[in-house]
């Protein structure tokens, strides 16, 4: 059996060029998929009990997963794709469904509402620079 | 991996459960044809074999008799882990099992049935939340025949194993019926409808005694099947014939209506994911973020409109069978009158609203302070209130139901009924549920008869229990 692993909490996914984020969330709402190349494509809103961020699902990820879904993502990467940052599974990455509607979510903030930036410290890492928009313009909250 | 026992797809992770059974027959499947070992297992080597036997049983038909021959040579706790181990399956795996495999689930359970298994009764309630109300597929059908022939054909053993179970099984064949003689144009029903009948007919006139241990909610399921010539006979003799059932104890109905109905036999027709679902709903999720959980479980369970009738049993659940802490009562988590209310509210047939009413203020109508409990009523009285002002609508419907279940629901009975309901409202003020009756009777949303019809009942109620204006320095306000 695999040792449990440590989730990291979406509040402190960062963007980077590594597949390195393990993370556990339910999938709030999910768009219509769209073609990208050859690729179906999705977005989702994803979130956890510390916050939000937008999920893109790819080829057959797109029909596998309902809102209402909990996920696992093991070595998921979150960058920038067509001028959005996502999070994703990635090419070596893997998400996979694990339950379903019992987990709490906050839907503020949302992480890919953020503008990023390199840190003035060191480039190669990436800061908050301001909020764009407190909660996903994508997937608005249920009035 | 391909699983031997669930239909999966390849983003579904694994169930844990699922792989440390698969773990333990694999390490030791070769001890698992004779000749069998027959040195005695440490506690850890016979957790593992009977782990191991029951994925053979599930996964390798034409081998499960060897394993079960095997199995109850080596039995030491009287079936207890197996059956444990066995009810982890159904609850956490059944939507998902392979056809093969719940054919195996039917006969393993036929076998731990001759065996009187310890945790019987346990695998059986599992295995009759699974039949889904309100789906008329083949499969779901082909499940509810399983069970009513399981249950019919082992009628004596049950009898002397677990009698309380075969009410259980009465509750949900009744509760069955009712959607089953509803319906028309399904195929194959009608073999089924009679096997239903045959067997809740057979308990009722053979075993009342037995039936009366389930309580008023007796009353509840066989007053929808009024209409069904065989039910009409017996509801006839039970109101004026009760001498006809053989049953030395039963005299009269009202014994029925003063039994409160066991908290269990409300999770007989909620299914363990629903159920973890709405305890989750009430536990986790506060006032205000609900409504995206709200979403998910309508689409989940509510989106066929003849699956709506779970509403019905999913009420009852919540008033009887989900009493949240007080700690939950005083945060800003979502209460049980704010589920039900949106549940009432979910394009409901005209017949489902009124049993889901009925449901809500069942146990209104039999208060008895000494043997009922305050939560059961609790969601009710603060349904109608909360609702004003926005929802005034609400609070209309509901107690004009009321007034009308109280002049209605049994003629011959009506003074039990006004008993019931005076313990009830005096029992919601005296506990401090509401401070006040004058929320909903110095109410302007409602209707001028309504409000008539209120103080009238008030004051009947007053003449019963004593004065129902306690007086409070706190007086709700009509918020």
């Amino acid at each position: 059996m695999e040792p449990e692993t440590t989730f990291l909490p979406l509040k402190n996914i960062v963007p980077a060029a590594q597949n390195n984020i393990n993370a556990k969330f339910i999938l709030v709402d999910k768009g219509i998929a769209g073609l990208e190349g050859q690729y179906k494509t999705c977005m989702a809103l994803a979130a956890d009990e510390t916050a939000a961020v937008h999920f893109q699902l790819w080829g057959d990820e797109c029909d596998a997963f309902e809102a209402g879904d909990i996920l696992v993502l093991t070595n998921g990467i979150f960058s920038t794709n067509r001028n959005n940052m996502v999070l994703r599974a990635g090419k070596r990455g893997k998400v996979e469904k694990v339950g379903e509607f019992c987990l709490a979510f906050v839907e503020t903030p949302n992480l890919s509402e953020i503008r990023w930036g390199p840190d003035p410290n060191d480039p190669k890492k990436f800061v908050q620079l301001f909020v764009v928009s407190p909660l996903s313009r994508i997937f608005p909250p249920l009035s | 991996m391909v699983s031997k026992l669930v239909k999966r797809s390849t983003h579904e992770a694994e169930n844990p459960h699922e792989v440390t059974l698969r773990e333990s027959f694999l390490s030791l499947e070769p001890q698992l044809r004779p000749p069998f070992p027959l040195t005695i297992p440490t506690q850890e080597q016979y957790l593992n074999l009977n782990r191991a036997i029951l994925y053979g049983i599930l996964c390798e038909p034409h081998l499960a008799k060897v394993h079960i021959k095997h199995l109850h040579g080596i039995i030491t706790d009287g079936y207890g882990y197996f059956t444990s181990i066995l009810v982890r399956i159904v609850n956490e795996m059944y939507g998902k099992l392979i056809d093969s495999v719940k054919r195996q689930l039917v006969w393993v359970t036929h076998e731990m049935i001759y065996v009187s298994a310890i945790g019987l009764d346990g695998l059986l309630v599992a295995l009759l939340r699974q039949i889904v109300g309100g789906d008329f597929g083949e499969e779901n059908l082909w499940w509810c025949y399983e069970m009513v022939n399981l249950f019919s054909s082992k009628w004596d053993c049950l009898l002397e194993d677990a009698p309380l179970i075969l009410t259980g099984a009465l509750y949900v064949f009744l509760r069955l019926l009712a959607d089953h003689c509803r319906v028309l144009n399904v195929p194959k029903i009608e073999s089924l409808r009679q096997m239903e009948k045959d067997f809740c007919v057979r308990m009722l006139r053979e075993k009342l005694f037995l039936c009366l241990r389930i309580g008023r909610d007796l009353v509840r399921l066989l007053q929808d099947l009024v209409q069904v010539p065989e039910f009409r006979a017996i509801w006839k003799d039970l109101l004026y014939d009760p001498n006809s059932f053989g049953t030395e104890e039963f005299m009269d109905i009202s014994q029925l209506y003063n039994t409160r109905t066991s908290k269990w036999y409300f999770l007989l027709r909620i299914n363990p994911e629903m159920e973890s679902q709405l305890r989750f709903l009430l536990t986790h999720v506060k006032f205000g973020g609900q409504k995206r959980y709200q979403v998910w479980f309508a689409k989940k369970y509510l989106s066929a409109p003849e699956r709506n009738g779970v509403v019905v049993d999913i009420v009852r659940f919540l008033c009887c069978a989900h009493h949240p802490s007080n700690d939950i009562i005083h945060s800003n988590i979502i209460q049980r009158w704010a589920v039900i209310g949106w549940l009432l509210k979910c394009n409901l047939k005209n017949y489902v609203e009124a049993n889901s009413k009925l449901a809500l203020f069942y146990d209104w109508l039999f208060f008895n302070e000494k043997v009922d409990n305050v939560m059961n009523i609790e969601p009710g009285i603060l349904l109608m209130v909360y609702s004003i002002p926005k929802y005034a609508d609400i609070t209309n419907s509901l107690l004009e139901f009321l007034l009308i279940l109280l002049d209605n629901y049994d003629l011959e009975r009506k003074e039990i009924l006004l008993r019931g309901i005076s313990t009830a409202f005096h029992t919601l003020l005296s506990k401090g549920v509401i401070q006040s009756l004058d929320v909903l009777t110095r109410c302007d949303m409602l209707s001028p008869n309504l409000k008539e019809r209120l103080e009238r009942l008030l004051s009947e109620c007053s003449a019963i229990k004593g004065s129902l204006r306690i007086p409070t320095s706190h007086v709700m306000s009509c918020a």
